[in-house]
């Protein structure tokens, strides 16, 4: 294409060349037109589809929710609040009227609270394996079955029988040909490079309320959240993920928001300040 | 009213047709089924192959041996002939309400004013092709007749050329010329009508019927009776069957699991086939397995949701054998599928997709199967205050919304995984403010650890302690549950929630903040 030709149809697609040029306006804009600027082509990013989770912080580091097709892996260590991710993932696909299952190693979930979260129990399928590879097994089975949301949570350490990389590649793969969320729950990183993303949950608080005098009560927990990887996209972004303990407000004198105000600001005492045990 | 029309469906050479129906890769060998013990064995049928080499029914298995050395010799199965005649039954069953079993691969049914397939020729002849191409389907060949009688049905099915339809009114006429061996008279009978110098149907026919009764006794009677094309029994149908079973006799004990696996594995497809025929599925599968050199050995598998996937239901015939051996080896086999109607969805254009029903009662037999019914559910809360309690039911989902609808906005609530069972803990208390003391409660906690080899592993000291609160439940009950129960911060990390529980004063956790 000669330069002169390149100028105008440049000029064509900024919306500037119309009045030169009527049969060009009339291919941008009549019926059957298809140029466009390249860059303004939708990439095969912005066309995955996404299910939120309806933790915002959470939802903004990951580019919306949970991406379909791929295998998202959460890391986290004990009490960071890997655990109610899972429960807010299930939640939002379930009250969505999306069928969702849960493989729980080590038998962890709590029905009464997963309504509390607001999962349809109607719409959950609950599997609780024993080990790692029945846990892979029985979620293979599920992704071929078509469920919109497979969660898996490895449970606590130490996942004895881990299987190996080119296992989590396989169901990955299952949940790119079904279109199926892939949530998997882990202490520490096992997935390797079939994880399409991966958040790790770390550096947890503890929000107390009361003390001293005042009767002490639990209200939540603030983990940091960091985008380890992400598959053809930026990772290295992070969050602070807020979570709070349901029936422990109302009834406290202490607003929760002062408690995490104290929190960032006070110093909390090192593990060395407490008695040596009898 | 139309005039009555009787179909017949004959399969030739029936033990060895039901024996290549249970062991198709047999076809095209020189094969012959056997019927007896040992030398004494004699030829019942044998393929065309076998037929060329001078094979007859009636020889003796050294005699077939003597004339074709590489002869495959079988046995008469009574399993698969079973099998391949309740296969027949069912494919008339596509075409009539009432259909008669006859045994011996022949059966009847009333094709009077059933619809026939389009084309163009006779549409007796159609509705006969129609027949033989779909019990050709069901694995058997066979020969179809047509007539206003049973037993011209029966005749004209046995001739070469099928399908062969006998016009209303024409069977005395058709029977005639025919001999008399095709009414297949009693011995008694056959040798007094030789006697007398009668060769065909026709000649017996016109022997007077009062002349023939006072001699030949009601036998005769009813014999002449059919020689002029009248039936001496109606047409009498069966019930359908409430289950279907494919099974097969070995011609040799089977002691590992594998090689049955691959003999059950035809029977399964063949079962699965017949199911699907009538729009049916496998609730519930019963093996039966017939063990060297007595005995037998049955069980059954209940499946969560009835299926028509044989991958399956051999997967859980192999995981039930591998559970509990028969402890003996194999010489037959049975399965046994109970029906139930499949589960049907309804799709949706703008809503969330459903999950297919057949594939969801597949997955979760398998589920089943790998991990346990008791771990594979839908969880449901239950009432009470104990938080390790929980119930699941089976899994079926309701439909989903009719139109796509946005998630709901989560919120942010901390969960906590239950600890089943309830680690036990060593937890290590100092006393504290002794003017509020009262009794136990006046304790301040510094650390805990878990009992030795419990899981998960809990250690360390205690950053922070809120509590106690108390928990009392079933107190009318043999298990009640009395508790003090304390949110502790680990200072190595983690969050649990501990209880003592009063009745024995120790100490467990139940639950971790996650």
């Amino acid at each position: 294409m000669a330069a002169s030709e390149a100028l105008a149809l440049e000029r064509l697609l900024a919306g500037t060349g119309f009045a030169e040029k009527p049969a060009g306006f009339a291919l941008l804009s009549g019926p059957g037109a298809k140029l466009h600027v390249a860059s303004a082509l939708p990439s095969r990013q912005a066309a995955v589809s996404r299910l939120p989770t309806g933790i915002d912080p959470l939802d903004r580091l990951i580019s919306g929710g949970l991406p379909r097709g791929r295998l998202t892996e959460l890391v986290g260590r004990r009490s960071s609040g890997r655990f109610s991710v899972v429960l807010a993932a299930l939640a939002s696909a379930t009250s969505a009227g999306e069928a969702a299952a849960l493989v729980d190693r080590g038998s962890y979930l709590d029905p009464e609270a997963a309504r509390e979260a607001g999962v349809e129990l109607e719409r959950l399928l609950w599997t609780r394996p024993r080990r790692v590879k029945e846990a892979l097994a029985a979620a293979e089975m599920l992704l071929s079955t078509g469920f919109a949301l497979v969660a898996v949570d490895l449970g606590l350490p130490p996942l004895r029988g881990a299987a190996p990389e080119s296992a989590w590649v396989r169901l990955a793969r299952a949940a790119e040909v079904e279109r199926s969320v892939l949530l998997l729950a882990t202490p520490y990183r096992v997935s390797g490079f079939a994880a399409g993303a991966v958040v790790r949950m770390d550096d947890a608080r503890f929000v107390w309320l009361g003390g001293g005098a005042a009767p002490r009560l639990l209200a939540g927990v603030d983990s940091r959240l960091s985008l380890e990887r992400e598959a053809r996209g930026s990772a290295g972004g992070s969050g602070i993920l807020s979570l709070t303990v349901a029936d422990s407000l109302p009834c406290h004198p202490e607003p929760l928001a002062s408690a995490r105000d104290r929190l960032r600001e006070e110093s909390l005492p090192s593990p060395r300040s407490i008695p040596a045990l009898a | 009213m139309p005039p009555p029309r009787v179909a017949c469906v004959v399969v030739p050479l029936f033990p060895l047709a039901a024996r290549l129906r249970s062991e198709p890769e047999l076809a095209g060998e020189a094969v012959a089924v056997f019927e007896g013990n040992g030398n004494a064995a004699r030829v019942v049928a044998a393929t065309r192959p076998a037929r060329r080499a001078g094979i007859r029914a009636g020889q003796t298995l050294p005699q077939a041996r003597a004339l074709l050395p590489d002869l495959l010799a079988r046995g008469r199965d009574c399993e698969s002939e079973r099998a391949a005649q309740e296969a027949l039954t069912e494919v008339a069953d596509t075409f009539s309400p009432r259909v008669e079993s006859a045994g011996d691969g022949i059966l009847y049914f009333d094709a009077t004013g059933i619809p026939v397939p389009p084309g163009d020729g006779d549409a007796e002849v159609r509705l006969g092709r129609a027949v033989i191409a779909a019990v050709e389907k069901a694995g058997l060949p066979g020969r179809f007749g047509i007539a206003a009688s049973k037993l011209a049905a029966r005749v004209a099915a046995g001739l070469p050329d099928s399908p062969t339809a006998v016009p209303e009114g024409e069977e005395a006429r058709f029977l005639a010329p025919l001999p008399l061996a095709k009414l297949a008279p009693e011995m008694e009978l056959a040798e007094t009508l030789e006697r007398w110098g009668i060769r065909s149907i026709g000649e017996l026919a016109k022997l007077p019927e009062g002349e023939v009764a006072s001699r030949l006794g009601e036998l005769g009677r009813e014999l002449h009776a059919t020689a002029r094309g009248i039936d001496p029994r109606p047409l009498e149908p069966r019930l359908p069957s409430p289950c279907l079973s494919e099974g097969m006799e070995l011609e040799w004990p089977l002691v590992t699991l594998e090689p049955f696996l691959f003999v059950g594995n035809a029977a399964l497809e063949r079962l699965v086939r017949r199911l699907e025929s009538q729009g049916l599925a496998c609730r519930r599968l019963e093996i039966g397995l017939k063990l060297d050199p007595e005995g037998w050995d049955a069980r059954a598998i209940t499946l969560p949701a009835p299926t028509r996937d044989a991958k399956t239901l051999l997967t859980l015939t192999r995981l039930e054998l591998e559970a509990r051996p028969p402890g003996a080896s194999v010489v037959g086999f049975t399965f046994t599928a109970q029906p139930d109607r499949p589960r049907q969805a309804q799709l949706s254009l703008f809503g969330p997709a459903a999950l297919s029903p057949d594939r969801l009662a597949t997955t979760i037999a398998r589920l089943v199967a790998l991990l346990g019914a008791e771990n594979v559910g839908s969880p449901r809360a239950v009432d009470g205050h104990r938080p390790e309690r929980f119930t699941a039911v089976d899994y079926s989902p309701p439909p989903p919304p009719r139109e796509r609808r946005p998630p709901r906005t989560g919120r942010g609530l901390l969960a906590i995984r239950v600890l089943r069972p309830p680690v036990e803990l060593e937890v290590i208390v100092s006393p504290c403010h002794p003017e509020r003391s009262e009794g136990s409660l006046a304790f301040r906690l510094l650390s805990l650890k878990s009992s030795n080899g419990a899981d998960p592993e809990i250690s360390g000291t205690v950053r922070v302690a809120a509590g106690p609160w108390s928990l009392e439940d079933g107190w009318w009950s043999a298990t009640p549950a009395s508790r003090d129960y304390w949110d502790v911060e680990l200072a190595e990390g983690g969050l649990y929630r501990i209880y003592r529980d009063r009745a024995s004063d120790k100490w467990y956790a139940d639950g971790m903040y996650d």
